[in-house]
């Protein structure tokens, strides 16, 4: 089967509020198990990251949609390339709600320091842009080191 | 029936219908309508003058006219106040009243008919479009000031493309005179070689029924053609095309200028970086790498569209990729340099080494990441090279000092067995020549220059595997008495003075060992070059030079010996000054290797026939 995933970051119109980034995990969450999509969404503050992966003609077609969604602005893809596997079995949305009650238990949500490492199935070039795409939207963490990049005896 | 009918047509019509009857105008029939507006207290019979009900009076007057002349007449939007109703307040209403003459079969007029139809609506109507005409004037003016003041120029085209309108700065800016024709002229204004495009692009706007946004020249009063910036959009009478376009004309002649230079100066850099031989690029904030310039290309194959934002990182051997990314990440994340050595791939496979920096530009654009990767394989494979070969001359050192020590050693076993034998042999073994007996203290003197050769071969090795040995505070009077209570034989036999001044830097930090050897060597060398017809004078003076870096001042009265021109051939091993004085000639040469190593240097003055100056930097003046 032919993947594809596309990264891209962008700006929030206005900032998020817990009811719209409800509203918005709920959305996603039906449209991408439809379609396929799998990835991860990174959400702080008005900075939106996402990485999605799937069969090109439905990436290439949800990405078109992203790019005119009134929400955000200034969408800008960093990478739009074919994978062999795919690298989340699910999609999640990570952000830091304003009251975290309710969302742990939310289908799809992650807290921002749950967000697991990349997996090895990434390359180091792509696991290195979930990183700074993650630094660009979460902003530096305070955890030591980055233990999340695979080690330089695993590569 | 059918009168009846109408009757009752006419008393419920929503129009006042009243008569008025014979000269004196009485009351005749009156309708429901006209009742109501009349007020109750009108009734049939009564005159008109004595009950009016809410008639004005000078329209009473006016009844009077026109039976007495038989026009009719129409009096417009009569304001009357309607009787209080119901407890409510008495409101104003406007009516039209039409006054008709009735007239019988000989033509002589009878009476009057009095219709009230009720035309407050439209009145109120008529009031609000006056009002709102009144705010148009007022909003019209106030736009004309301002479209007259803002230094842009407006205009508005009709849909042919023709000017409707053009604000009067357009002729203070062009200099034509207010009679000019616009439409003739405007395109004369533009620079030709802006003209057609600006038509083109204008036409092609209008066309499409779009707004337009387009910079071009346009001359100035001056002759001089100025960049303006030309705005408009379409006013639409939906659905229809539009039928006019308005629009602004900014003068962006300077901003352009600047932001001209500003591409220049871009355009050169990209340039510049393009030329040079080396992998250069920028990052975004972010870390994502958004230029690459000439070289990088050429030097691994790909574009920069298969590099990507990350993909710099791919060029690196696989096992350095993980930490090489972490390093980035890092650095991204506090704002650090990048710096690091790495093997890179070219196009053809080969990994070269690089050196990969990366700095931070952080002004008033946001932050900024600048970086280069320099090839630096050739120094790298000439810095392994030199690094195997200093290895192979450190152990071949190393096997030598080994075998001259083992060599000195091993010989010592046999020079012993060779002196019992001769003391033995001296014992016993008589000469009768006597000549013949001082063979034997000669060779009893070879004897004991070889045992003393061995020792110093063997001291030279030991020391110099003593240079590396740790560094300690010393304190140099301790020391000199040490090594002088080892030279005591020989102090004696020479009846020798030695001074030792120290007191100007008592301490030194120095190897022990090393310091030993130093003193041992040039005192002993001291007491061995002694001129032989006074006894020996030796100065031992530490004192700090003009640096305050330590230094010590060995001084004798000695033979004095000759310097060589170059001072780096001073002192070689085994070369001596003096042959007829014992020794292997290897301590002033200990002595040069110690200093030098510890990054110290030897000074020697002398004078032949009158002594010998030593003075030993420890270290080397900052």
């Amino acid at each position: 089967m032919n993947l594809n995933h596309i990264v891209y970051i962008s700006r929030a119109v206005r900032p998020l509020t817990d009811q719209d980034l409800h509203e918005l995990l709920e959305q996603c969450r039906r449209d991408n198990s439809k379609n396929h999509i799998t990835g991860i969404l990174f959400y702080s503050h008005g900075n939106i990251a996402q990485l999605f992966e799937g069969e090109p003609e439905i990436t290439e077609a949800l990405f078109e949609r992203i790019k005119r969604d009134g929400r955000h602005s200034h969408v800008q893809k960093l990478i739009d390339k074919p994978i062999d596997v795919r690298s989340f079995p699910e999609w999640h949305m990570a952000f830091h709600p304003l009251e975290s009650v309710g969302f742990s238990q939310l289908q799809g949500f992650l807290m921002p320091d749950r967000v697991p490492a990349p997996p090895d199935t990434l390359t180091i070039a792509d696991a290195m842009l979930i990183e700074l795409v993650r630094l660009a939207v979460f902003g530096p963490s305070t955890e030591p080191a980055f233990p999340s990049l695979p080690g330089p005896t695993s590569a | 029936m059918r009168e009846q009918h109408l009757h009752a047509l006419l008393h419920h019509l929503p129009a006042g219908v009243a008569t008025l009857q014979g000269p004196d105008l009485r009351y005749g029939y009156l309708n429901k309508a006209m009742q109501e507006l009349l007020g109750t207290d009108v009734a049939e019979g009564q005159c008109v003058a004595d009950h009016p009900g809410v008639l004005p009076s000078d329209l009473v007057d006016v009844l009077q006219q026109v039976y007495h002349t038989g026009i009719p007449y129409v009096a417009k939007a009569c304001s009357l106040p309607l009787p209080p109703q119901d407890g409510k307040e008495s409101v104003s209403r406007c009516y039209d009243l039409v006054l008709e003459p009735v007239r019988d079969d000989a033509q002589e007029i009878t009476g009057l008919v009095l219709f009230a139809v009720d035309v407050t609506q439209q009145e109120e109507a008529r009031q609000r479009a006056h009002t709102l005409a009144m705010e148009t004037r007022r909003l019209d003016a106030r736009l004309r000031v301002l479209t007259e003041t803002v230094p842009q120029i407006t205009f508005s085209l009709d849909a042919e493309g023709l000017y409707e309108y053009v604000s009067p700065q357009w002729y203070y800016f062009t200099g034509q005179p207010p009679t000019a024709d616009l439409n003739a002229i405007w395109p004369l204004l533009i620079h030709p070689d802006d003209r057609l495009r600006v038509l083109y692009q204008g036409d092609a706007a209008r066309k499409a029924g779009t707004g337009w946004s387009y910079e071009y020249r346009l001359r100035r009063h001056d002759g001089q053609y100025r960049w303006m910036l030309s705005r408009a959009l379409p006013e639409l009478h939906a659905p229809d095309r539009p039928v006019f376009w308005h629009g602004a004309l900014t003068e962006v002649h300077d901003q352009r200028e600047l932001s001209d230079a500003l591409r220049r100066g871009e355009a050169e850099l990209r340039f510049l970086a393009d030329s040079i031989p080396e992998l250069i690029w920028t990052a975004t904030a972010e870390g994502f790498i958004d230029y690459y310039n000439h070289y990088t290309g050429e030097y691994s194959g790909l574009t920069k569209e298969e590099l990507g934002p990350t993909g710099w990182v791919n060029l690196l051997e696989p096992r350095k990729q993980a930490e090489a990314a972490r390093q980035w990440v890092k650095s991204v994340a506090m704002g650090e340099p990048f710096e690091g050595l790495f093997r890179m791939r070219r196009h053809d496979g080969q990994y070269r080494w690089h050196i990969i920096r990366a700095r931070q530009l952080a002004d008033e654009r946001g932050p900024r990441w600048f970086g280069a990767c320099t090839d630096v394989d050739d120094q790298h494979r000439l810095r392994e090279v030199l690094q195997v070969q200093y290895d192979e001359l450190a152990r071949t050192n190393r096997d030598l000092d080994t075998f001259v020590y083992t060599a000195s050693h091993d010989l010592k076993q046999p020079l012993f067995n060779l002196r019992g034998l001769f003391e033995e042999l001296r014992r016993s073994a008589t000469f009768d020549d006597p000549e013949e007996e001082q063979l034997l203290s000669m060779v009893d003197d070879s004897l004991r220059q070889l045992d003393s050769t061995l020792q110093e071969l063997a001291a030279t090795v030991q020391d110099q595997r003593g240079l590396s040995a740790p560094v300690e505070q010393l304190d140099l009077r301790h020391i000199a008495d040490e090594v002088l209570l080892g030279l005591r034989a020989q102090i004696q036999a020479s009846d020798a003075t030695v001074q030792v001044e120290v007191a100007d830097a008592p301490t030194l930090l120095y190897g022990r060992a090393n310091l030993r050897s130093i003193l041992h060597n040039l005192l002993s060398n001291a007491l061995k070059f002694a001129h032989p017809e006074r006894p020996p004078v030796i100065t031992l003076r530490s004192y700090l030079s003009a640096n305050k870096q330590p230094v010590l001042m060995v001084q004798d009265n000695g033979l004095g010996l000759t310097i060589p021109k170059t001072p780096t051939t001073a002192f070689q091993p085994f070369v001596r000054q003096h042959p007829q004085v014992g020794g292997s000639g290897v301590g002033l040469y200990l002595v040069q290797r110690i200093l030098a190593s510890r990054g110290g240097h030897l000074e020697v003055s002398s004078s032949i026939g009158e002594g010998t100056t030593f003075t030993l930097h420890w270290f080397e003046e900052a």
